[in-house]
């Protein structure tokens, strides 16, 4: 099974009668699941979508995502998954760069699809919600059909969050997707008794490298369209769900949550924990609360899943991010591009069969980062004798806020639009609880309050980009060569 | 409304949030956006998991909106009614 589609069409013959999907009462059966994606692919192809045409798929979590996605699998057409949290400046971003022939999307979002279009040739298509133009009775097909697409055809296209400013295209093939769900299915054991929940987005690369993953053993994919800790408890009990790929800071307020009466979620067997460091209390916090330990797993856009702590000895080894799934090679390389020995600390480089060959567009940024076969992922650790991974710092410069990365380029490049900043600089600062918050510090050229700040950012970004703290200074330190010193700024 | 109330948010905010101020610095109808507090989803969401451990109450995200986070007056309000409640 070499496309996405192969493998779908495999899961919805084998689980035909099994559940596949589970929004809240709404439940639909892979039997089911690939019906509707033959109905909305043929709704696709009557709206002039082709092999190899984008579909940009700008949903929450949703039956109505799954279906897009194998809907385009189907046509042979690139999904585009852009987060449902963004706002009508970053959809357009995403749209002018890989150019969709429609973008699928629901009533609640229509405005900002509308207003992200850039030129007329893309076309939208509401699939949930009110004023959908998607009507399943009318777009009946039989077994579902898929397009003659090969291995090394166009799959998706995913975004990774650079320091430039601007979100760097990663193009992942059919056959890079089936590996990820080779290679992360045979290390974690699912099957088809697995239900996986799904409070993070699928449109970003964690939640569907799982997602993927699932699907190929016909496991039940639970999904939230947002995160709230007492809907996640309740589901987690009600559905017995046995999967939770999670960020740190889910985990840790779910530990601290104030439960009147226990929660029994004996069903789970996995809690991951991904997208930042797990701190050692939340660990332990949760593990007491619970009775199971979150497993770290590390992954990056440009490769899918690279590590995931399976360990026995998970107490002991719960900072390492475990070791590599099956057929990934990891090394620690010094700035020469030689292996270090075990235990000492280097560049973390991959190299996966799920990986992307480069950065759209990007030639010189590819070179950097991909040589020899490896994404050296600017991410600092060392390996253990017993082939562990530990994350221990980072080259970038990125904030990470709750396993998001933001690009601190991209918000001083917004709020330099704002006529009261003359300069600024944008940074991560750690909290005492140990989470990163973006920092915006502003040099005014007019009276300027916090509110006014945060207020130009709502709206126009997504609102975990928005800085969280706001300082005024009459100048910024720098560097003789006019570089922002950044550390005098924490 | 109780001033105990109030004092104990406050106390909740110093601990958690606000950690380089005291108690008696912060005023009940201070804008707490000033400091940062509910500015994202993060902070919200720790903010909320520490008022719970302290009121011993369920307090859901979906029943909170951004007027809650304006002031220590604006906590108070909504907590003494959900206490009143029970």
């Amino acid at each position: 099974m070499n496309t996405v589609a192969d493998m779908f069409l495999s899961s919805v013959r084998e689980f035909a009668s099994r559940t596949a999907v589970v929004e809240d009462s709404r439940r639909i059966t892979y039997g089911e699941l690939g019906k509707m994606a033959a109905s909305l692919s043929s709704f696709l192809v009557s709206k002039g979508v082709v092999k190899g045409d984008r579909v940009a798929i700008f949903l929450p979590n949703s039956i109505e995502f799954v279906v897009s996605f194998f809907a385009a699998a189907l046509t042979g057409a690139v999904s585009v998954p852009i987060n449902s949290a963004y706002k009508e400046e970053e959809v357009r971003f995403y749209i002018r760069d890989s150019a969709p022939k429609i973008i699928i999307t629901e009533d609640h979002l229509r405005q900002i699809a509308e207003k992200s279009l850039p030129h007329a040739d893309t076309s939208i298509a509401v699939v949930r919600g009110r004023g959908a133009d998607w009507d399943r009775s009318r777009y009946k097909a039989g077994a579902p059909v898929s397009a003659d697409v090969s291995a090394d055809d166009e799959a998706i296209y995913l975004y990774s969050t650079g320091s430039t400013g601007k979100p760097k295209r990663v193009m992942r093939t059919h056959f890079n997707l089936t590996a990820l769900a080779d290679n992360h299915t045979s290390t974690v054991g699912w099957n088809e008794k697995d239900r996986i929940l799904f409070t993070i987005p699928i449109s970003h690369t964690y939640a569907f490298g799982n997602f993927i993953s699932g699907v190929k053993k016909g496991a039940r994919i639970v999904v939230m369209t947002e995160f709230n800790r007492n809907k996640v408890l309740d589901i987690l009990e009600k559905e017995a769900i046995t999967v939770f790929p999670a960020v740190p800071v889910m985990i840790d307020v779910l530990a601290k949550t104030f439960l009147p009466e226990p929660k029994d979620l004996s069903s789970l067997k996995l809690v991951i924990s991904a997208g930042a460091p797990l701190k050692e209390e939340t660990f332990h916090r949760f593990r007491e609360k619970f009775s199971i330990c979150p497993r770290q797993l590390y992954g990056s856009t440009e490769t899918g899943v690279i590590s995931i702590n399976l360990g026995e000895d998970i107490e002991k080894r719960f900072n390492s991010v475990g070791r590599a799934v099956s057929n990934v090679v990891v090394k620690v390389l010094n700035g020469s591009g030689n292996e270090v020995p075990a235990g000492e600390v280097g560049e973390i480089a991959v190299s996966s069969p799920s990986m992307t060959t480069g950065y759209h567009g990007l030639p010189e940024e590819t070179e950097k980062v991909f040589r020899n076969g490896f994404y050296f992922t600017g991410d600092l650790g060392r390996i253990d004798e017993d082939g562990y991974i530990y994350i221990v710092g980072r080259k970038k410069l990125l904030i990470n806020v709750g396993g998001y990365k933001v690009d601190p380029t991209e918000v001083e490049n917004l709020l330099l639009q704002h006529n009261a900043v003359r300069e600024i600089a944008v940074l991560g600062v750690q909290d005492e609880s140990g989470n990163e918050r973006i920092k915006a510090v502003i040099v005014s050229s007019e009276p300027v309050d916090v509110k006014e700040i945060m207020d130009f950012c709502r709206g126009k970004i997504a609102d975990y980009k928005i800085p969280h703290i706001v300082e005024f200074r009459s100048e910024l330190p720098r560097s003789p060569t006019g570089k922002v010193l950044r550390e005098r700024l924490k | 409304m109780s001033e105990n109330i109030q004092l104990r948010i406050k106390k909740v905010l110093v601990e958690n949030l606000l950690k380089d101020m005291e108690v008696d610095e912060l005023e009940n109808d201070a804008p707490l956006i000033e400091y940062g507090v509910g500015a994202d989803s993060v902070s919200r969401l720790e903010f909320l998991v520490a008022l719970e451990e302290e009121f011993r109450l369920k307090l859901d995200e979906s029943e909170i909106t951004p007027a809650f986070f304006e002031t220590v007056d604006s906590i108070a309000d909504h907590l003494s009614k959900r206490l009143v409640v029970g």
